[in-house]
């Protein structure tokens, strides 16, 4: 999926539609556009005359796109909606609170984290522990309040969604744990453990709930006699089987996969990928899949993020960025992988040193620290987020060519910075002079 | 109804607690004799191993039954070389090197057969000119304290659990010291353990000397380790997943660190792991284990560009690559490993195999000499088959 939109990125014109209309030209070709109630939609026109309509994850709109070009013959839309945007999302736990509760230094897990996934697709998000990986995929469960931004899903805003009307999208939401040893209770037979759910959202009527689990354990490669037993019966990939069962039981829309596969040996991590690649491919699910696997990870999904200390680094699609990583970070991330080869002597990026601690983050750019491309304007300046290429984000000043071309005039600026900080220790040294001299 | 194998009726289980409290006293009894010098010294079969295991079987007394961990495991760690074992979780690898520190949970877990022969310094050579070695499955406790943490060490996976939270890193390393020198003054054994914090790559050793485990990260705690296994200039350092609980960059890192140490220090490493990546970067030789039993051998060029067995096939294919195409499905081996209380009589692989012959059938495949380093136990290289059916 994600190879065909590569190649309808040559799109050349776009539109938003506006009163429930709108006209794209592109070189012959003239297609006017009618979709009562779509406002919002973006539409784009190729060269061949193909229309895509990207549905935003913000707009509520689910009806009919019309197009037909300019000699009347009807035109075939490709419909590709958005299922989940997340925007400036941020969340922060408080470390330091005065004596009145309010919050005086905080840990940013997640800061300023902004990304769109298409439905049907996967996106990965990637980094070291600590990263706020988990953090992010648990804000957009709602699991944690978030402290900022907004998540849009399936049309909705449901960043601030009270507990009783988030029920209503409990389902469509899953959540798939790292660890299938601690996330299934112990004193319920697994029919139990996939049909509670089932129950409490009354996805299907009471009569066929036991058939219904039966129906999804195949689906998931479950023997139907494993109905009655017990999660402590069960190997690793089996009870992860059972996670995602039950997770699946509820039909969802979207499933975050929380590092499935990184409790489990590799011959069963393959069978789980295959099994979560099919359940895409049949049920049409969404996955955000978190994992520090990159070769999983390369496997799995269709467009990756980057993250590092609660920050994004590098967007893109999978392919674009295992073929040309851009940020630093991502470049020494990919170099660490080992390959199973033991000719392959794969020229290292080590990283000295290590991951730096959240709640007191680096200055500038927060990888500044560990970065083999430093310079002086990382070390004050927080870089912004430049489209290398289309859909190819990265986070970096050696891609910034406002930054790259005035060096000369950052690296005063540096130093300036540094003779101030200077300036103001000096004066606070002198002022703490006296009160020595009184205590004395 | 088929009778559910998990099943144990309350007489089984009678049946079995008795055998078992039988079978582990006298395991004990045997373990308590008090034994003269000759009987734990043997002679190595090639004195460039600094470790030769020989058909180890150890077992656990359990209440579902006898579990065979390690069953009839030979293989030999030659000096100065890097032995990376790989297997699932529950191939007996770790009980293997549990074994040869002489760590196994008694009186559940004993070593019931087999020899691991450990080339010492301590002992000379005989009559004949071979050289004389301890057999650490018959050595008496007493002894196996003078070898455990001086001449064989162990680095743990999970290095927050393997460090005593209550007690600063400082004393910790020089424990080690104290413990087998007795003599060492306490200034002599703060510099040498700020030394080895030193050589594995701390920015401040003395600072980290009088440091708690908590107040390190992840990485530097697995250094504080591999100090540890290095202070008493030893052999043979087992790791023991060492980098599983970290993250790929500091992985980096500690492989980088591990790697260069073994160089300096000449010592040999048997690294246990379930990471095929990891072992190709660091080992010498490769040891395939799966179900208590070496499936295969050989060094790792041997492993990886001609790997015989169905299974090691099927391990590597089933590893995604970051090269390898991600449009087709991934090779995955059908099946579990088989429960290890009730193995058949037969190739423990065979119902996961896709390339059964028949005489799969028959008893364990003896292991089949391909090359002079490279041994595999499976009938579809064993040549004499091959000549019976022609």
């Amino acid at each position: 999926m994600a190879k065909s939109k590569k190649a309808d990125d040559v799109k050349t014109v776009a539109a938003v539609i506006q009163e429930g209309k709108a006209t794209l030209t592109c070189g012959k070709h003239v297609v006017n556009v009618t979709a009562e109630g779509g406002d919002g939609v973006k539409l784009f026109l190729s060269e061949k005359g193909s229309v895509k309509a990207e549905i935003p994850a913000d707009c509520a709109f689910r009806g009919d796109i019309v197009a037909t070009y300019a000699d009347g013959s009807a035109a075939q839309v490709e419909v590709v909606t958005d299922i989940l945007e997340v925007r400036n999302l941020k969340k922060y736990f408080p470390i330091e609170k005065t004596l009145f509760g309010k919050t005086k230094t905080s840990l940013k897990a997640v800061d300023d984290v902004s990304f769109t996934l298409a439905e049907g697709t996967t996106i990965g998000i990637v980094g070291e522990s600590g990263c706020g990986k988990t953090t992010l995929g648990r804000t957009i469960l709602k699991l944690y309040e978030s402290d900022g931004g907004s998540i849009f899903f399936d049309g909705n805003d449901i960043t601030h969604l009270k507990k009783s009307k988030m029920l209503k999208y409990r389902t469509a939401i899953q959540l798939i744990f790292q660890d299938p040893y601690s996330s299934l209770p112990p004193r319920m037979s697994v029919g139990n453990i996939i049909a509670e759910a089932v129950r409490v959202h009354k996805i299907v009527p009471k009569e066929e709930i036991s058939s219904y689990v039966h129906e999804i354990m195949q689906q998931c490669g479950l023997q139907r006699q494993y109905y009655d037993r017990y999660p402590h019966e069960f190997s690793g990939g089996q009870r992860q089987r059972i996670c995602i069962a039950r997770a699946l039981a509820v039909k969802p829309k979207l499933v975050i996969c929380d590092e499935p596969v990184s409790a489990l040996d590799v011959s069963i991590q393959a069978q789980i990928i295959n099994l979560l690649k099919d359940l895409q491919r049949t049920m049409g699910l969404t996955y955000v899949f978190i994992s520090h696997d990159l070769s999983v990870v390369k496997y799995i999904t269709d467009k990756i993020m980057v993250m590092y200390l609660g920050n994004v680094m590098e967007t893109g699609y999978t392919d674009d960025i295992f073929d040309n990583p851009l940020h630093p970070y991502t470049k020494a991330l990919f170099s660490a992988v080992p390959v199973p080869d033991p000719d392959v002597k794969m020229k290292r990026i080590i990283l000295g040193g290590d991951i730096p601690s959240p709640a007191n983050p680096p200055a500038g750019c927060k990888f500044h620290t560990r970065c083999s491309q430093c310079m002086n304007v990382c070390k004050f300046k927080a870089p912004q987020n430049i489209e290398y290429s289309p859909n190819h984000f990265v986070a970096c000043h050696l891609y910034d060519k406002e930054v790259m071309s005035n060096l000369s005039r950052y690296d005063e600026e540096y130093e300036q910075l540094l003779a101030k900080q200077k300036q103001e220790e000096e004066e606070k040294a002198k002022k703490k002079r006296p009160h020595e001299k009184k205590e004395k | 109804m088929k009778k559910d194998s998990n099943y144990i009726s309350i007489k089984e289980s009678r049946k079995i607690l008795k055998y078992n409290i039988r079978q582990m006293k006298y395991y004990e009894s045997l373990k308590a004799r008090k034994k003269q010098p000759s009987e734990y010294t043997v002679t190595m079969r090639d004195k460039n191993n600094v470790v030769e295991i020989d058909g180890l079987k150890t077992v656990f007394f359990t209440d579902n039954g006898t579990v065979l961990s390690v069953n009839g495991v030979s293989f030999d760690i030659p000096k100065n070389k890097v032995v990376g074992v790989v297997g699932e979780s529950g191939c007996g690898k770790s009980v293997t090197s549990l074994s040869i520190m002489q760590l196994v949970q008694a009186p559940q877990g004993q070593v019931i057969e087999g020899q691991i022969r450990f080339n010492s310094d301590a002992l000379g050579e005989d009559e004949e000119g071979n050289k004389l070695a301890y057999d650490i499955v018959q050595m008496p406790t007493a002894e196996m304290y003078k070898v455990r943490g001086k001449d064989i060490t162990m680095i743990f996976q999970e290095p927050m659990t393997s460090l005593n939270p209550v007690f600063t890193i400082g004393y910790q390393l020089d424990e080690v010291l104290f413990v087998h020198d007795p003599e060492i003054t306490k200034e002599a054994a703060k510099a040498h353990s700020i030394d080895m914090l030193k050589k594995v790559g701390i920015a401040m050793p003395e600072r980290v000397y009088d440091s708690y485990p908590h107040e390190l990260s992840g990485g530097m705690r697995q250094r504080v380790m591999i100090a540890m296994a290095l202070s008493g200039n030893p052999k043979l350092i087992i790791a023991d997943e060492p980098t599983t609980a970290l993250d790929v960059t500091i992985q980096a890192q500690i492989l980088e660190l591990l790697k260069q140490l073994q160089k300096e220090q000449g010592c040999s490493i048997m690294l246990i792991t379930h990471d095929l990546g990891v072992i190709a970067e660091m080992a010498d030789e490769v040891v395939v284990m799966y179900a208590g039993r070496v499936i295969e051998k050989g060094t790792a060029s041997e492993i990886f560009h001609n790997p015989l067995h169905p299974y090691t096939v099927g391990l590597q294919k089933s590893k995604p690559l970051i090269t390898s195409a991600s449009d087709q499905p991934l090779f995955s081996i059908p099946g579990q490993v088989p429960n290890p209380i009730n193995l058949p009589d037969c190739c423990y692989f065979k119902n996961r195999c896709g390339r059964c012959v028949a005489k799969c059938d028959g008893a364990y495949p003896p292991e089949i000499k391909v090359s002079d380093t490279h041994y595999v136990s499976c009938y579809l290289y064993d040549k004499e088959g091959d000549n019976g059916k022609k």
